[in-house]
Parts: structure tokens; C-alpha cells; sequence
């Protein structure tokens, strides 16, 4: 486990952060959410704003005193992998054309058939790494490799709130109306960000995701009555 | 404590008129942006001279030609951008503290040096509580900007007798320099000798592309790194983009990114450069811890 110590960054005088040079995993995130257990619990109250990315978690610390005994102490502080959740999040997708725009597109270009590609994409079991991008956009893993596709050179100046699309190695849900350079293969009828609630997403990092294909009546339905997603 | 509310009615806006406080500390977990007023220096000015607390709410103005009517007598100031202001069409001499008596109507016209105008009211403004703020932003607030016909109260219970306060006037010769500060980022280290004149030596000017989230400047490094695994970013971190590109994110930019993070601008430099339009220009400065 040797290789999973983080190096810390000290960026401004209370701003640094603990980064791996690794490539992102399930490992590493296990290893990133100990240090974020332990940063809680062992520094409560010096820190203003703790966030992840894929290697490395930005920590803000109230005061530079803080920041500089936590930079002075690290090489003496060892911390325990987390247990990554086992919870698996069913996110209903309806991947008709009416919603999946770019479903041909993908499928061409990939020399595959639609159904294939929806296949792929539904079967896969994708783990949050984070949150970012937009209120409630979760960062995943997990895409296989053939879908792996370069984003639009152009992105579109709207795409519609529950699309789900992929771009680059990653594939992801938009939250909320917004420009966007992913490939839209379908859109799911559930709400991922709720200001009025606390907190104000259901799932939490370490988490899985896998898409259920829903038709275009059990969609419709959906976005009618909106429905909490469920895991198993 | 006297309840009764007045409001403001704005008659005329441009864009980016909005409601801005702190922002919101402790849901970047969630992919909340942090918000709040893009020049901070300002809008703490109006609520110290108001004797409001630092965490009341503020009107940040980013285009002349707005109006607004109060509905009840108030104490408001005035900071941010020199503007030609007036009240009932008689201009306000300098940007500082002011009694408003009811119905009266401010006008806020061209920008003569500086790029936004900030208000501040006794007590501040009351717009609903989102997340812990009331900084507007798309789908976290009723609305990302403020637009004519909207209606923002206010408390009313003013103090009996003039503040104590001398009438402190605002300056705004801090935000003229050119000289932004900033802490190398992590991948600063990843960019050659020659950008790394280019930045300490250089001028650099604003381009039109600026907003709440972000300013793309208009001169460009050789460099293109590697786009990297996304990570976290903060108001005033300094991305190298496709096309060599320098993006300045602002306070409503994503909490995570993928492009190299070179430098950290401090707070600050942030507020300074809130006041600078297109075109004006800037140069940097490193600072070491």
C-alpha cells in the first residue's frame, strides 16, 4: 500500500491539497475517502471546505497555522482505506431516439449497432468517484473501454436536464439544462439535485450506479410522477 | 424589533444583475459552486459602513442602464464600479452612505472606471435562504439573475437618529492597478521556461468572454498540456485550456476541473480583476509561501 501515500500540496497559505500521482481506481477512492473520514474527525473545525477530484482532495483550511502543522505532521499520520459502499443505485434511462439524440452518431462511428451500444452502456456497473461540474453532476467510473469516445469539437449550447450521456472515458448524468459536450444517448426521468433538501443528493461517493432501460410510456409516466431511484 | 418590510422594484435592468452574499461554504461536496460577490473588497465596504453583518446580502450591478424604485425609506451604500449614479434624477456626488426616503428611484448609468456596482442596504436584502445563501445561481435560486418587474424586500427598521458614522466615501483607487498576485498552482511545474516569462513578464488583457463563472484572456501560452484527471478548482484558480487559452475562474465556476490549474490568484487579485472590463489589461505577479 506504499504507493497509495499522498504528497501534500501547499498551494496558498491555507489552501493545499493531497494528491496521488496515480491513475484514478477504485483503490485510490478507497484510500481518498479514509482521508476524508479522517480529516473530519481529526481536524474538526479547521477546515472551511474539503473536496475531492479523481487524485487528489483540496482542502481549505481556516487558518495557515492549521495547514501548517497538518503539512508538518503528514508523514506521521496513517490512514485505513474506507470499505467502499456496496450500495447499487437502479437509475431508469429511456434510451429512445427522442431523448438519446446521438445514439446514431455513436453507433456509426463505432461500427455498431444501436441496440449493442445501449446494451453496453446499460449492462455497466459505474462507481461515484464526486461531485462536480454542475450541482449534483457525479463523477463515474467504470465506462468500458469501447465505449470510450472523444467529446463533440462543438459543444451543444443545450443539453436537457436527466441526459445521460458519455465523453471521453467518462459517462455521466446532466442535472440540470446546460451547455455540453457529451454524446446524449438517452435521459433518465429522475432528479439528482434538490436545493430544498439536505443533503441535497441522494447518492454519496463510493456509491455504484447502473442504468434500467425504460420505454418511452414508462419515461413519460415518470417525468409525470417523479420517482426517488432506488438501490439494491 | 420593528418588522415591517419595503421593497425594492427594479423598473429597468441589463444582464447580470444579481443578489450576492459570502456565497456557499460546505456544499462544494455536492457540486455546489461556491458563489458570492465577485469583488469582495466591495461588497464587504457597503455592509462595514452600514454596520450590517458580512454575511448580509448585496445588489451586484454589472451593466449600466439599471433602475430601481424603494418602497420605503432606507439606508443604503454605494461601492464597486465609478458609476454616474442618481437618486430622483439628482446625481449622488460620491459612492458612500445614504439616507433614501420612500418611492424614491436610483439610477445607475455609465461605468467610468471599474466593471460592477454594488449596493448594500441596512440589514441587507432578504431573498430566500438557499443552501445558506442567498447568492443567486441557476436552479439553486428562484431565478440566476434578477430581471425587470422583480421585487426584492427589505427590513425597514432603520435606527432613529443618523448613524454614528462619519459619511465614509468610497475609494476606489485600489482596483486600478494592473498587478494581479498569484500562487503557482500544481501544474505549474508542467509549463516550459517560456511560459513561465511569458506569465511573470507579460501583459495580458481581458477578453469579451467574461462572466460570473470565468474571464478567458486574450493572449495565449505556446503551451498545450495534457488535458488532466479533473480535479479540484476554486474562484481565482488560473486553467491553462485547450489552445494555450488562460481562464480566470469566478466565484460561480464548476468546484472540479480537468484543465491544468497553473496559478491561484489570491482574494485580492480576485476583486481586482472583478472591476476590470474587456480589453483592459493586467499583468501577474508570483508570490511564494
Amino acid at each position: 500500500m506504499k504507493h497509495f501515500v499522498p504528497r501534500y500540496i501547499q498551494i496558498t497559505p491555507t489552501l493545499g491539497e493531497l494528491s496521488w500521482s496515480l491513475e484514478p481506481s477504485d483503490e485510490l477512492l478507497a484510500v481518498q475517502l479514509g482521508w476524508m473520514e479522517w480529516l473530519r474527525k481529526e481536524t474538526t473545525g479547521e477546515i472551511l471546505d474539503l473536496r475531492q477530484g479523481f487524485t487528489a482532495l483540496g482542502i481549505q483550511w481556516k487558518t495557515a497555522q492549521s495547514q501548517e502543522r497538518f503539512a508538518g505532521n503528514i508523514s506521521s499520520i496513517s490512514v485505513a482505506p474506507s470499505s467502499l459502499s456496496k450500495k447499487i443505485w437502479e437509475i431508469p434511462v429511456c434510451y429512445e431516439h427522442e431523448f438519446g439524440t446521438d445514439l446514431g452518431g455513436v453507433a456509426l462511428g463505432k461500427r455498431m449497432r444501436v441496440n449493442d451500444l445501449i446494451d453496453l452502456h446499460s449492462e455497466g456497473i459505474y462507481r461515484i468517484h464526486f461531485f462536480g461540474f454542475l450541482p449534483g453532476f457525479m463523477y463515474l467510473s467504470g465506462l468500458p473501454e469501447v465505449l470510450h469516445t472523444p467529446r463533440k469539437a462543438v459543444p451543444d449550447r443545450s443539453v436537457a436536464r436527466g441526459s445521460v450521456g458519455i465523453g471521453g472515458s467518462q459517462t455521466g448524468i446532466y442535472p440540470m439544462e446546460s451547455p455540453g459536450g457529451w454524446h446524449i444517448l438517452g435521459r433518465t426521468p429522475v432528479r439528482l439535485f434538490e436545493s430544498n433538501q439536505n443533503p441535497p443528493v441522494w447518492a454519496s461517493p463510493g456509491d455504484q450506479i447502473q442504468f434500467i432501460k425504460i420505454g418511452t410510456e414508462e419515461m413519460k409516466r415518470m417525468m409525470e410522477n417523479p420517482v426517488s431511484p432506488t438501490f439494491r | 424589533m420593528n418588522e415591517s418590510k419595503g421593497h425594492i422594484t427594479l423598473l429597468k435592468t441589463g444582464p447580470g444583475t444579481s443578489i450576492q452574499d459570502l456565497g456557499r461554504t460546505g456544499w462544494t461536496q455536492f457540486g455546489v459552486p461556491l458563489s458570492g460577490a465577485m469583488d469582495s473588497v466591495s461588497a464587504a465596504w457597503v455592509n462595514h459602513v452600514l454596520r450590517n453583518k458580512p454575511t448580509d446580502a448585496v445588489l451586484e450591478i454589472s451593466q449600466p442602464g439599471l433602475k430601481l424604485e424603494f418602497s420605503a425609506a432606507c439606508e443604503i451604500a454605494i461601492s464597486g464600479a465609478q458609476a454616474s449614479i442618481t437618486i430622483n434624477e439628482k446625481p449622488i456626488q460620491a459612492l458612500s452612505q445614504m439616507r433614501i426616503v420612500p418611492k424614491s428611484i436610483l439610477d445607475v448609468g455609465v461605468f467610468d472606471s471599474g466593471a460592477r456596482v454594488y449596493i448594500g442596504i441596512r440589514h441587507g436584502f432578504q431573498t430566500a435562504l438557499q443552501l445558506g445563501s442567498r447568492s443567486f445561481f441557476k436552479e439553486i435560486t428562484e431565478k440566476p439573475a434578477l430581471q425587470k418587474g422583480d421585487v426584492i424586500p427589505y427590513p425597514t427598521n432603520l435606527p432613529n437618529q443618523a448613524s454614528g458614522l462619519s459619511n465614509p466615501r468610497w475609494d476606489a483607487g485600489w482596483y486600478q492597478t494592473e498587478l494581479l498576485e498569484f500562487y503557482p498552482g500544481p501544474d505549474y511545474r508542467l509549463l516550459s521556461q517560456d511560459s513561465r516569462d511569458k506569465i511573470l513578464q507579460g501583459d495580458f488583457r481581458l477578453s469579451n468572454s467574461s462572466s460570473r463563472m470565468g474571464t478567458i484572456l486574450m493572449e495565449t501560452l505556446e503551451d498545450t498540456l495534457p488535458e488532466l484527471p479533473t480535479n479540484p478548482v476554486y474562484p481565482g484558480t488560473v486553467q491553462l485550456t485547450s489552445g494555450g487559452k488562460l481562464i480566470v475562474l469566478g466565484r460561480d465556476a464548476q468546484v472540479t476541473g480537468g484543465y491544468p490549474r497553473i496559478m491561484f490568484l489570491t482574494e485580492f487579485a480576485q476583486s481586482v480583476l472583478a472591476q476590470k472590463k474587456p480589453g483592459q489589461q493586467i499583468r501577474f505577479s508570483m508570490l511564494s509561501l
